[in-house]
Order: C-alpha cells, then structure tokens, then sequence
C-alpha cells in the first residue's frame, strides 16, 4: 500500500472515531450544564429590572425550559446530528450566524499570536540554547519569566497607557476605527493598526512558553549521540544546529503549538475584554452569564470539532518532520 | 402635571412650537458629527418592548419614541402626542398625535400603532407592561390622530410611564399577527425617532444614521450615532480619555476613575438624567426568619450602618443618604417625606446595641450576638466593598457576618426562587412614579415566588397593601401626598427593606458635544437635540 493512501486511510478511520467522541462531549457539556443555577429566563427577567409571573413563564416555554432536562438533551443531540447548532434566544438570532460573525476576527487575532509567538519563541529559545550561560542567554530567559508571570490584563492596560495614551500611536480598543467604514486595502490595514496592541500582549505569554521550551528541547538534543557523531565527522556546528539539533528539537514545539491551536477558538476572554476585541472568548463568556446554553453549547461542540481536527493535522506533520513516526 | 389632575376637567395642551424653541437661542446649534457613546454591557437585542433592560434603553430609544417626553421637574411634555387631556374623573386620558410623523421605512404613524403598540404588545409582553397598564381597559381610535385610553379606575401614575425608554410606539404593520417575542425587528428597530438602524456588528458597535424625514423640524443635528461596546473598565476609561468615545452613563466609566478624568480639559460630568429611573441601593432581609423576623433587629442593622461613609468612600462621594422607602428626587411631585423614624442620630451605635439586646440577642463571651450570611448582589466591585463594609458596621454592634458573591443566575435564583437569605444588598429602580417602582417590593401580592425584584423579603402588612391600593389609584395629588406619607412612616418604623442611599450614577462626557442630557431621562432620551461644537 502507498504511503499516500495509508494517509487517506488513517485520516478517515480517525475521523470516523472522532463522532462519538465529539458527541460525548457535547452530552457531557450539556449535563455540566445543568448543574448551574439559574436560567436564561431568570436572567432576562433580572435584566428587565422587574418583571410578572406569566411573562417568566412564556419565556421559558419559549425557550424549551419547561420540558424535562432528558427531553432537552434528545432535541439538542437531534439537532446537532443534523447540523442544526440551534437559535439563541437572548440574541434573537441563529447561534451558528452569531459564531460565524465572531470567528472571523477570533482567527484574525489568535492566528497572528501564535505565529508571531512561536517564531519569536523559537528564535530566542535558539539564542538563548547556542549562547548558554552568556548574557544572551540569562537576558531571554529573564525575559521569558517576567512576561509569563505578568498578568495579561495588567500588560494590555499598561501598553494602553503608554502607547495609545501617551503616546498615541495605537487606538484603545476595539478592531476598526468606528464611524469610518474603510473598505479594501484601508480597511485591511486598519484592522492590523487594532491588532498590534492585543497581539503582543497575547503574543507575550505564549512566547515565554516556547522560548522556554525550544531552549530546553535545544539543550536536551545538543547532548545526543548523533550529535557527538555528527561532530566526530567533523560537520560544521553551524551545520549541526541547524540542520540536526533543530528539526528534532521542534518536535516538541510542533506539539505545544498544536495543543493552543485547539484553544485557538476560545479565543483569550482577558485580550478580547481589555481591547474590546469582538472574538468567541468574550461571546462564550457571556453565554455562561447569561444562560445562553444553545450558545454557550454551540461553541463548545465547534471547539471540540477543531481540536480534533489539529489533533489529527498534528499527528500528520509529526510524520514529515519524523518519518519514523508512522502514520497507521 | 398636578394642575391637569385637578377636579376640573382640564387641558394640558402642548406646546405646538417645535422642540428647537425649547432650547432657546443661546447658542447656535451646528449641524453634523458623529457621537461615539459606550454601552456597558452589549445588550443582547434591541427589543425595547420585550425587555426593559438597560443596554437596550440605552439605543432603541434613539429610534422608538413614546407618546410623551418630560422635563426634569417630571411634568409631561408633547412627544408624539402634541396633547393630551384627562377627564374630570382621572379614567379618560386623549391623546392628540402629532401629524405627519412616519416610521423609518416610510409608514405613516396613526393612532391604531398607538393602539396595537399600548393593547397588543406593551400590556401583553413588556416585563413592566402588565401593570403600568393594568387599568387600560381599551384605546380608542376616533380618528387617525386621536387616541383614547379608557381606564377601569384613575391611574394617576401612568402620566409619566410613557416616555420612548418605558412604553415605545411600534409600528403595527411590522408586528401584527407575528410572534412578538420572535419578530425581526429585534435586532434592527424600524421607529419615528430621530436616527434610524443601520447596522450592528455583534460584539463591537450599532450604528444609527440620521432620520433626514425626521418629524421635528430641522433635527436631529448629529448626522450618527455610534454605540460601542467595551467590556473592559479600564479600556472605557482610557478611550474616553482619548477622546475615541464620547459619552458613558450608567456607570460605564466606574467612579474612582471619573474622579480623575472629571479633571481633564476636555471631559464634563453631570448626575443629571437619572431622576426617571431614581435608583435607590437598599438591603433586603428575610423577615419570615429569625433573626430578622423581629423588627427591632432590622432597626438594630439600619441604625449599625453609617450612610454617609458608604457614599463617601465605596461610591466616592455619589450619592446621598436615603430616609425613607421613597426616594426624594419625587419631592416636587409631592410623594416624599423625611417626617419617619430616622436612623443617622449620633447615637445610632447605642440605639443599635440597645434593641439587639432588648429583642433578646444579648453579646456571648466571645462578643457575638449571632452569626449571619450577606450576600452582595453581583453587579460589581462596589457592591462587595460594601459587604465588607457591612460585615465590619455589623460586627461593631455583635453581629458577625459572612460574605456570599455569586454570579447572577444564581444569586436572582437563591433570592427569589429559593429565599435562601438572610440579608442582601441590592438597589431598586423607583421609576417615574412610586406606584411602578416602588410597591412591588412591599405589597403581599408581590411575594411571587421565582419573579425577580419584587418583595423577597416577603413582608406582609395589610395595612401597608390597602394604602398602596388607594395611592394607586387616588387622583387628587394632595391625598395621594397624604397616603405616600403613612405609607413611609409605617415602612420605616417597620423596615422590611432598609433603604440605605439614594444612587447618582453619573454621565461622562465629551465637552465638544452639547445638549445630551436633556430630560430626566438621560441617556433614555433620544439624543434629537444634542450637538458637535467643533
């Protein structure tokens, strides 16, 4: 059998698994659920400020709440088998338009954070690891600790303060200048003017992790036997790092990565919160608050679909950057 | 307003001059700009008339109106009614239409949206709506312009329940015969008011453009209105510093940062435009259960908390310290008294130890009379400032105290479903009228188990019920005076609920834009006449 169709093969049987490990979760989720106390009308009503008997009633009619749980959980599994994420009736609309709308600048945030701290975090892991013990290194793995330990909502403030307040070169919050509806290239470039502030505060905590990791994982290669062979031959160290040490020493990064891509679709409730920014964190959030459980449901099941699917795309990079790994 | 109810039959007629005279000439008003104003929390439609929440005031009274407006005094002023006449016996009320006014899509408005909007909709789905119009039997529709609310008895409150933010007009053609609680234009509104519904990205922004067909001559001066929404605090405050937003009400910059920014040269605050909402922060105790089943150990508690320091250092100095069950912002409607038993003497420590020990809950050795939970209503930080606040007063005079936080759901279920409390702070809206706000937290009627904000302390005086009946519906001023001062005397003496301040939430603003706070409705009002001196 070609190695190619040994992939098709594997990618559908693994696929096939993931239904009933998706659908567990999405039971396990809705049961979670349902141990907290209060529901989406209770909430609506506090809102209101006051409200009548009937009028609490007619919501949770409205909502379904009326019938047992067990009933609820057969209709909710119906509908996710038919792709039917269900209708938020806090917001009055389908809760699959309200993820669509979020998902977007959730990508657009998320994606730059991870790649600007995983490039960041395994250059400076390759410095600090090739400069061991010099001042390069203790000077990255300082910084490494500082920005870990930092709470992210105190470095998103601080970088407002200073560089939207003071010195005025980024806006506040949110992701587009509003009142001025750009389009095209404007548009483009104004979202990444919005973007630059989250994503280094997102970017920080994330990149001390793979800084950390890299410098370690360098340093663990680095004594290898391949390693001594490879200079016994008389390879270059240039040579050695780059093209030996390296590629392995990302194996584990690839995994780590793969992991917060899963939690990609979370998005960061304290990023989105402290910038305004109108990701899936913030939205999930309040569904909680809120109630909302066909929300609140419905992106936990897009969540679990996604992290099942990096699962599977990491397993197979695995194999092209280790073909040992076997894909079977 | 008193004039209108006197015994004859009389006749307020509106003012016919457009709404631009009322401001005066002072300043020449400009045309065009944009005001970008943050709405704290995002609310989750824009149905105005399913749900009186306030985020949802806060935009869709930009484009619903109401068949009246007020000025700060709470006297009605013409809004789409350019009049309106009661009759000798308080149970007719005719509304005279403005003519000529049409919804955003074009629609005329008639008196049969009045009557759809009033019987259809706001009576049978608006979370206040059952009562505000429990009396109106039938609107009338004469003529296209006139509309007749026909009462079973006097509502003398219901005057000033009509505004944009508490009973909007809708347009019946977009309403009849759909699902009310599933109709499209929840999330985007089709209205008479000054700016129309553009569109809203979920998660950032509403935008509302000017309505060109508008019916007030010459307004609204703004070209569009942007509501953003910022969860974060400290971000609210840091884009109003820099000018990205422009105005905040409700809270939404928190009060130790507006004390820094009122200082900047650019920005203004006001408490003004809340006198329609008069909130007032209270604590409710469950007076089914020992200890607080006895009155003199509610008095103790009252008396145990000095007002005045709360105000001062938890709200920083917003505020003022609430006498009675009634707010005082309803003195000049004549409903508030101060003649009630007071609890801010110089020796309220005393009187507090005093009747702890008299209703029999003398210090143990341990210097403890008995221990209680507080839960603190979760709708912020100040709230659990004044837990601890509350757990240190009482626990000067033996009563030991500890804090419950929960989230929402679960502290309105423990509340008013479970009862599951002992005392809880919380704060009421008194609305337009105490009849609307008020009662429900005191009438044996109200303890309606699983209704929120109602009287979860479940107290149950049936003297207190047959006056809050006839304040309800007596329509001579002077005798609904009368009965609102027994009904605070009883209160106070009893305490079921100890009102603790009266809130002044307060309106930030950009200092180029003017005229925003208008109406005691505040940022409940449209917005028509606001303006950009730039």
């Amino acid at each position: 059998m070609s190695l190619a169709r040994q992939r098709i093969r594997y990618v559908a049987r693994r696929l096939l698994q993931a239904i009933p490990i998706v659908l567990a979760i999405v039971v396990v989720n809705f049961i979670l659920l349902q141990f907290a106390e209060g529901d989406a009308a209770d909430v609506l009503a506090g809102e209101a400020g006051s409200a009548t008997p009937e009028y609490l009633a007619q919501l949770r009619a409205k909502f379904g709440l009326d019938q047992p749980v067990y009933i609820q959980l057969l209709v909710y599994i119906k509908n996710i088998l038919m792709l039917d994420l269900g209708y938020s009736f806090r917001h009055d609309l389908p809760v699959f338009d309200l993820i669509v709308n979020r998902l977007g600048p959730t990508l657009i945030l998320m994606i730059t954070t991870i790649l600007l701290a995983v490039g960041v975090g395994v250059l400076l892991g390759l410095l600090a690891a090739t400069g061991l013990n010099t001042w390069r290194d203790n000077l990255i793995s300082v910084f490494a600790l500082v920005s870990y330990a930092t709470p992210l909502f105190w470095v998103g403030l601080m970088l407002i303060v200073v560089f939207s307040i003071r010195l005025g070169w980024f806006p506040t919050s949110g992701m587009e200048t509003i009142g001025a509806f750009y389009e095209g290239w404007d548009r483009v470039l104004n979202i990444a003017h919005h973007l630059v502030l989250p994503a280094i505060t997102l970017s920080l905590f994330y990149l001390a992790l793979y800084t950390r990791l890299m410098r370690a994982s360098m340093l663990e290669q680095a004594g290898m036997d391949y390693v001594v062979t490879a200079r016994a031959k008389g390879v270059g160290e240039r040579t050695i790092v780059f093209r030996h040490i390296l590629r392995n020493a990302l194996l584990p990064v690839v995994t780590m990565a793969g992991v917060q891509i899963g939690s990609l679709i979370g998005g960061s409730v304290i990023v989105e919160s402290v910038f305004g920014w109108p990701g899936l964190g913030l939205l999930a959030f309040d569904a909680l608050f809120a109630r909302d459980l066909n929300l609140l449901l419905g992106i936990f099941f897009l969540s679990a679909c996604l992290v099942v699917a990096v699962n599977l795309v990491v397993d197979i990079i695995y194999s092209f950057l280790d073909p040992r790994i076997e894909v079977a | 307003m008193r004039a209108c109810l006197k015994s004859f039959a009389t006749v307020a007629i509106g003012a016919l001059v457009g709404a631009v005279a009322l401001v005066g000439p002072a300043q020449a008003q400009k045309q065009g700009g944009t005001l970008v104003y943050v709405v704290q929390p995002e609310p989750p439609t824009l149905a105005s008339y399913l749900s009186t929440s306030g985020p949802i005031g806060q935009v869709a009274t930009k484009v619903y109106e109401g068949l009246l407006e007020y000025d700060f005094d709470l006297n009605p002023q013409p809004g789409l009614a350019e009049s309106w006449e009661i009759s000798e016996d308080g149970k007719t009320i005719t509304f005279t239409l403005h003519e000529g006014i049409t919804f955003h899509d074009g629609t005329p408005l008639t008196s049969a949206d009045v009557q759809f909007s009033i019987m259809e909709v706001l009576r049978e789905v608006h979370p206040r709506g059952p009562n505000t119009f429990k009396e109106v039997e039938a609107v009338e529709t004469p003529d296209a312009l006139t509309a007749v609310f026909k009462l079973t008895n006097p509502a003398p409150y219901l005057i000033r329940a009509l505004s944009g933010y508490e009973s909007p007009i809708l347009p019946k053609h977009l309403f009849e015969g759909t699902d009310l609680r599933n109709n499209p234009t929840a999330n985007k509104p089709i209205g008479t008011g000054p700016y129309k519904f553009v569109e809203w990205e979920k998660g950032q922004y509403i935008r509302l453009d000017r309505n060109e067909d508008y019916w007030k001559e010459g307004l609204p001066y703004l070209d569009r209105l942007v509501a953003r929404f910022i969860p974060d605090a400290s971000t609210r405050t840091a884009a109003m510093e820099k000018g990205e937003v422009h105005f905040a009400a409700y809270g939404a910059i928190p009060n130790v940062d507006v004390v820094r920014i009122k200082e900047l040269p650019d920005i203004e605050i006001t408490t003004e435009g809340y006198s329609m909402i008069n909130p007032l922060a209270l604590i409710e105790l469950d007076t089914t259960q020992p200890p607080f089943d006895k009155k003199e150990v509610r008095q103790a508690v009252s008396y145990a908390i000095d007002r005045n320091f709360v105000i001062d250092n938890i709200w920083f100095g917003f505020g003022k310290p609430a006498t009675g069950a009634i707010s005082s912002n309803f003195a000049p409607a004549g409903f508030y008294s101060d003649d009630v038993r007071r609890y801010d003497g110089e020796d309220r420590i005393e009187r507090a130890n005093k009747l702890l020990d008299e209703a029999g809950f003398p210090r143990k050795d341990d210097g403890k009379r008995f221990e209680i939970k507080h839960d603190i209503i979760p709708y912020g930080e100040e709230w659990r400032r004044l837990g601890e606040y509350i757990k240190q007063a009482l626990g000067d005079v033996g009563i030991g105290v500890e804090l419950r936080y929960e989230d929402v759901p679960t502290w309105l279920k423990r509340i008013y479903t479970n009862y599951d409390f002992a005392l809880n702070s919380n704060f009421f809206y008194q609305l337009p009228d105490p009849t609307l706000g008020m009662h429900r937290q005191y009438l044996t009627e109200q303890i309606r188990q699983g209704t929120v904000f109602v009287n979860s302390s479940r107290y149950s005086n049936p003297k207190i019920d047959d006056l809050m009946a006839i304040a309800a519906t007596e329509p001579n001023p002077d005798k609904r005076s009368a009965v609102y001062t027994e009904i605070q005397q009883i209160l106070a003496e009893d305490l079921p609920v100890i009102p603790l301040f009266e809130m002044e939430f307060i309106v930030v603003y950009n200092s180029k834009f003017k005229d925003l706070v208008t109406s005691p409705l505040g940022v409940y009002a449209s917005f028509d006449r606001a303006w950009l001196d730039e």
